[in-house]
Order: C-alpha cells, then sequence, then structure tokens
C-alpha cells in the first residue's frame, strides 16, 4: 500500500477508535450526574459543575485522537 | 414589490420561500450536489481551501526569525477590544449602572459568582482576576474569530497569500501561554498559602520511606518492611502527581488549540460542501464551543487552585 493510502487510514481509524472511549466516558459521566440530580435536586449547582469538569477531562482525550487524525490527513 | 398593508402570514410565506430558494441555489452550487449530480452551479463554486495548522505570517521578519502573524494580529484585536470596553464602561462611573457599565458589571458579578462558588468567599477573590482575565480573554478570541473578516481578508506575506486575520487560539502558541500562565499562577498560590516545605511534600514524600529505614537500622525488621514498602509506594505517588503537574499544561494547550482548530476547519468544510444556510447551525455550535472552552480553562485552572491551596490535612481527608 502506498503511502497516501496508508495516511488516510490511518486518519480514519485515529479518530474512529480514539472517540470511542470518550464517548462512552461522557455517556457514563452524564448517567451518573442524572442519577445524582433525580436523587437530590437540591444539589443541581454542585452536581452541574463536577459533570461539566469530567466532561471536559473525557473530551480533551477525544481531541487529542481528533488532531492525530487531522495531522496525518492534511499537514503530514 | 410588497406594499406596506401585507398580512403577517404573507411576509411569513415569503421568508420561508427565500430561505428556500437559498438553501436549494446553495446546495446546487457546492460539493456535494457536484458529486451527487456531477454538475453544479460554476459561478457560485468555491475551492477547498487547505487548513493551514501554523500560523502565517503577514509581514517580513522584524528582527530575527519573528514576524508578524495573522494570529498576533487577532490576539491584538481581542486586546484592544477588551481594554477598550473596559474603559469605555468605567469612564462615568455612576452608582445606579446603565448602559455598557451595566453590562460589564453583570458579565463580571456573573463570573464573580462563578468563581466564589467553586472557591468560597475570601479565596475567590484572590483567584478572581486571573481566572476572570482567562475566561474573558478565551472567549474574545473565539467568538471575534466568527466575525466575518477573520479568514477572507487576504493578505500578501512572505508565505504567499495569507488571510489577515485568524482566530489566535489556532496558533498552538496561544493556548501554550495560557496554559504556562495558568500552571505557574497555580503553584504560586498553592506555595503562598500552604509554604515550600508543605508544597513540596506533596510531591516528594519521604518521610514513611526514612522512619522506614530508621526502623531497619534499630533492627526492627517487620514493621521496617511494611514502612518501607508504603514509604516506596508514597514516593511513587508522588512522582505521579508531579508529572500530571507538569502534563496538565499539555492537555490545557491541546484541549484549547483542538477546539479551536477543529472548528475553524469545520466552518471551512461545510460551506464548501454545502455553501450558505446550512453552515448557520454550525456558527451556532462554534459560539457555544467557545463559551465552553473558555470556562473549562477558567474552571480548571480555578479547580486545581482550589486543590493547591487546601491544607495538606484536608486534602487527604478528601482524597
Amino acid at each position: 500500500m502506498d503511502a497516501e493510502a496508508m495516511k488516510m487510514l490511518g486518519a480514519g481509524l485515529a479518530v474512529g477508535v480514539g472517540l470511542v472511549g470518550p464517548g462512552v466516558g461522557i455517556g457514563i459521566l452524564g448517567y451518573g450526574a442524572m442519577q445524582a440530580l433525580g436523587r437530590n435536586p437540591e444539589a443541581r449547582g454542585a452536581i452541574m459543575t463536577n459533570m461539566i469538569l469530567a466532561i471536559a477531562f473525557a473530551e480533551a482525550l477525544g481531541i487529542y485522537a481528533l488532531i492525530t487524525g487531522i495531522i496525518l490527513a492534511m499537514v503530514a | 414589490m410588497p406594499g406596506r398593508g401585507m398580512s403577517t402570514k404573507m411576509k411569513v410565506t415569503i421568508l420561508v420561500a427565500l430561505v428556500l430558494a437559498l438553501l436549494i441555489v446553495g446546495f446546487l452550487s457546492g460539493e456535494l450536489a457536484k458529486s451527487m449530480f456531477d454538475a453544479t452551479i460554476e459561478p457560485l463554486h468555491i475551492e477547498l481551501e487547505k487548513p493551514q495548522l501554523p500560523a502565517q505570517p503577514v509581514t517580513d521578519p522584524l528582527f530575527g526569525d519573528f514576524s508578524l502573524t495573522n494570529t498576533i494580529l487577532a490576539a491584538w484585536l481581542t486586546i484592544i477590544l477588551l481594554v477598550g470596553v473596559c474603559y469605555a464602561a468605567t469612564r462615568k462611573m455612576r452608582a445606579v449602572p446603565s448602559g455598557l457599565q451595566n453590562l460589564v458589571e453583570a458579565a463580571l458579578e456573573a463570573l464573580l459568582n462563578f468563581v466564589q462558588g467553586v472557591a468560597g468567599e475570601k479565596n475567590g477573590r484572590r483567584f478572581f482576576p486571573v481566572i476572570a482575565t482567562i475566561f474573558l480573554f478565551v472567549i474574545t478570541n473565539a467568538w471575534l474569530g466568527l466575525l466575518p473578516g477573520f479568514g477572507s481578508i487576504t493578505a500578501h506575506g512572505p508565505e504567499g497569500e495569507v488571510t489577515l486575520l485568524r482566530n489566535a487560539s489556532t496558533d498552538i502558541n496561544v493556548p501554550l501561554a495560557l496554559a504556562l500562565v495558568s500552571f505557574v499562577v497555580v503553584e504560586f498560590w498553592g506555595l503562598s498559602a500552604v509554604g515550600f516545605s508543605s508544597y513540596m511534600r506533596r510531591f516528594v514524600n519521604l518521610g514513611r520511606l526514612r522512619l522506614g529505614m530508621g526502623q531497619l537500622l534499630r533492627g526492627k525488621l517487620k514493621s521496617a518492611a511494611t514502612s518501607i514498602f508504603s514509604g516506596a509506594i508514597d514516593v511513587f505517588v508522588g512522582a505521579l502527581e508531579a508529572l500530571s503537574e507538569v502534563m496538565r499544561i499539555v492537555s490545557f494547550t491541546f484541549r484549547l488549540f483542538g477546539n479551536m482548530t477543529a472548528g475553524e476547519i469545520l466552518l471551512i468544510v461545510v460551506p464548501f460542501l454545502v455553501p450558505w444556510v446550512v453552515a448557520l447551525p454550525f456558527y451556532g455550535l462554534e459560539l457555544l464551543v467557545g463559551f465552553v472552552q473558555a470556562l473549562i480553562f477558567a474552571g480548571l485552572t480555578l479547580v486545581f487552585a482550589v486543590i493547591a491551596v487546601a491544607p495538606h490535612g484536608a486534602k487527604q481527608e478528601a482524597a
């Protein structure tokens, strides 16, 4: 396989496989937050703040995968 | 031509018809239609410009290798805008604010409530200037980058024709600088709150190891073994903490850089595929992403600062 094809394949795999983890992680975080909110609607502020924080961490990992894909496809 | 006596129903119909016409014409002049029907409205068709990752210089090198890049110009624009708005809002200050002063005060009060909500009253006041500056800088950078003119005005630079202005956060140096500022400031607050030796004990925790060594020399072999074992674990955990502090710089940088660059590329590619109307929801998305990223950068700095200034005992209790 020539280099161009490998680069495209690599980019697709990087983004596709790399975003499974953050996707599942953010889903689990949302689930936990919804449960906590259902049990204790008064703690809405603290729950939301912590949920957004944790989602930022998970999303950053997805962004790393996206950057790798962009670099492979468009710059390298 | 529509006259003065038009009913609301008529106006809505005309509006819907206009949007639909724009949608259809736009779709037919884009790349999607070209690949589907092999034909497109040629005069309206645009070529895809290749997204550049490093920032492009706009002038010849001023000294050494350094030349003004389009992202530097955009960052200067941000600074001028922020300072100008604050100056204009505080020129004739009144006790009961109105107009621009009211707007600025409302924004700052919302930020102060957010910071104090996470850090408490006293610490919130202390952390507020840096956190609010980081937030306002990132969000103004992001939202300015959506205005017409950013990405469309071109100039003759040393590397050919480049756009004159570009979202400052798409240059990796800007998120890196912000991440370094955030790191230095958090370490400074931590050191000034609990003192040098107490703060360093988080990362270099030789207490139990030394205790184990002492017990070994005194001949208490069994307690020495457990102490040395847990002491080694302490040292390892401390080293891991230090590593994660440094990794924070990398993660802050790439989170902001990645979001802003991906957004910019999205806004280049979507109008290439389907011009005109379809790009509007993506502009809405970019507004949201700019706000969320600013909140996250400032908010994470705040959270790490709160962790850093927590007294040593309380932190172990929370962990």
